[in-house]
């Protein structure tokens, strides 16, 4: 939200730049924007969640930490991870028997619900347009397909509508409040395991996926006060579907210093989220006799077949915006999260072979992340473009590492087109405990944590894409009821590599990524 | 253990250090260049955020730019 209004302001003065189209400049004002801090982390629901009763062993809370001893893996070894753990950072679901429906009336309700989103911003945007400086209204919607090159296995579709109303007051207070679905359909495997081919040789990872569907929702509000040199802002989101409950409050602060050419940003952000889990109330402390959720049609009903179980997240986010020369910025910053709770995925089971059945998949209870970045903008006035590149490291206490490289490059192809290109590469090496589905099942788990996630296998992701942004800006001096519109659309690919075709998800080699934006400001 | 002047001199060191902060960066005229849209460091916030959206759900290794979970049954 705080950011919002950074930005807005930052693009108030495009109009006296020298690299957007028409410009005429008589919005002196927007110099003192400097550089938009940093989002403030718009929590979701991160994973499942739930207090593992009886799973695993003593965690020690402190640090990345991790000890090996020799001990089970069906007969292998035992892993303790020392540090708070993990969540697979897995999306809450719905199965087939979601109260929702099946993909298609999943979709009908997300276009409702996106159809009333566009109401209520028209709504308020006519109720607070007469008190506000400045209003924006933004409406966005994302399509995701994921095939599987596994014949008859649908893959996954996301549609994602998102609807979002800002105003900001001569007072320096602003208002925003948004509304984003989730409509998820398709297929997934239940099981993470190996398939034979008819001679029994193991071939690849299980897909015999289980279609379902799940609607997810979340709602957010947030107030925030401006100075020029500062500003604060809190926030509040609530998240739900059918088996995943989450309340996220955020609070952003922005220190310029140094005549606004350094911004000190900082954000916070606790979520309070609630996991639908089997209760498995007869298999407490024995993690192998763990049954997975069957579906989700009695979750937070208080009925004896499931259980809700917690997950609280702690995200700090600071980073320092610096105006380094009148063509470049810079920008360094990091992220530290704590997750402790419940974070399988309560559907999933892995196939242990020998080992022991298909137990409901097992992680850690508690999962530290750190992330740091370095980010700059380079403009090139001659092109009237700018070329954007960001680094990032990533490590975590359940030993996944990572580093992602990004490229963007912007243009300005005529006054009112901007076309833009983006590239990100990014490679991470798996969890401590994570096998592929062959090991798991040939020698049992690595440990006493077992997971079918494919975002805790090690891979490498590739993404690109382009993107172009029709721009109208009234020419100076006129005045309009919409003072400057901008639609794009932008299209983009994600390839992945994993490491075996006995990893999870093998059979989905990429994505593609369509989304069509208006955003308005009156 | 430290003598007083070594930390006398950090001392002046930070205070030197600071006043030449003061001439960092870019003057308020200076800055047209970083004020367009397309030199925003973030971008626009909602598109940001259904793009960590899509990859918090795709990669293990969020974090650090400002992105969040998100429920999604994408996996």
């Amino acid at each position: 939200m705080r950011t919002r209004m950074a930005h807005m302001t930052a693009r108030g003065g495009l109009r006296g730049a020298g690299l957007g189209p028409g410009d005429s400049s008589d919005l002196v004002v927007t110099i003192d924007g400097g550089f938009s801090a940093p989002r403030p982390a718009e929590r979701g629901e991160a994973g499942a969640a739930a207090p593992g009763e009886g799973r695993g062993a003593a965690v020690d809370r402190g640090p990345l930490s991790l000890t090996l001893s020799p001990l089970t893996r069906g007969e292998g070894k035992h892993l303790q991870l020392i540090g708070r753990q993990p969540q697979s950072a897995r999306s809450s679901r719905g199965d087939e028997s979601s109260a929702l429906g099946p993909g298609a009336s999943g979709l009908r309700l997300g276009l409702a619900l996106l159809q009333l989103g566009v109401i209520g911003m028209v709504v308020i945007l006519f109720v607070g347009r007469g008190h506000a400086a400045e209003v924006e209204a933004s409406q966005r919607g994302t399509l995701f397909l994921e095939p599987s090159n596994i014949k008859g296995n649908a893959g996954i579709t996301v549609f994602h509508p998102q609807t979002d109303v800002s105003a900001t007051f001569a007072s320096g207070f602003g208002i925003a409040a948004g509304y984003a679905v989730d409509v998820v359909s398709g297929a997934t495997p239940r099981v993470f395991g190996v398939r034979n081919d008819s001679t029994g040789r193991p071939v690849d990872a299980i897909s015999g996926a289980t279609k379902f569907s799940d609607v997810r929702q979340q709602a957010h509000g947030a107030l925030s006060y401006s100075r020029p040199l500062a500003d604060i802002a809190a926030s509040y989101s609530y998240g739900w579907e059918n088996d995943y409950r989450s309340h996220a409050v955020t609070v952003t602060t922005r220190t310029d210093v140094l005549d606004h050419n350094l911004s000190i940003n900082l954000s916070y952000t606790h979520n309070f989220d609630s996991v639908c889990d089997a209760s498995n109330t007869d298999s407490v402390g024995i993690p192998l006799a763990r049954q997975a959720l069957a579906n989700s049609k009695n979750c937070f009903k208080g009925t004896p077949d499931v259980a809700t179980r917690s997950l609280n997240i702690d995200a700090i986010e600071p980073s320092l915006t610096w105006a380094v020369t009148p063509r470049l910025a810079l920008q360094g910053g990091g992220t530290a999260l704590i997750l402790d709770g419940f974070q399988s995925n309560p559907y999933r089971q892995v196939d242990l072979g020998r080992a022991g059945a298909r137990p409901q998949e097992t992680l850690p209870q508690f999962r530290q992340r750190y992330a740091l970045f370095l980010r700059s903008a380079y403009a090139i006035p001659a092109a009237r473009a700018s070329i954007q590149a960001t680094g990032r490291v990533y490590r975590d206490s359940w030993g996944v590492r990572a580093a992602t490289a990004e490229l963007l490059l912007q243009s300005y192809m005529t006054r009112f087109l901007l076309w833009s290109l983006r590239g990100r590469a990014t490679a991470q090496s798996g969890a401590v405990f994570y096998e592929d589905a062959q090991t798991y099942f040939l020698h049992g788990p690595n440990g006493k944590y077992w997971t079918g996630d494919r975002e805790l296998s090690p891979m490498q992701n590739l993404l690109t894409g382009t993107k172009l942004t029709y721009l109208h800006i009234p020419e100076s001096g006129e005045h309009h009821f919409i003072s400057e519109l901008d639609a794009s659309l932008k299209f983009e690919l994600l390839f992945y590599r994993l490491e075996s075709v006995f990893a999870p998800n093998a059979d989905r080699k990429y994505a593609g990524i369509l989304q069509l934006a208006v955003s308005a400001r009156f | 253990m430290r003598s007083p002047s070594f930390f006398k001199a950090c001392l002046v060191l930070l205070a030197v250090g600071a006043g030449g902060c003061r001439h960092i960066g870019v003057k308020p005229h200076q800055r047209e260049l970083l004020a367009d849209r397309i030199m925003s460091l973030e971008g626009n916030p909602q598109e940001r955020a259904a793009d960590e959206h899509v990859l918090s759900n795709r990669e293990g290794a969020v974090g650090a730019t400002g992105t969040s979970g998100g429920g999604c049954g994408c996996n």
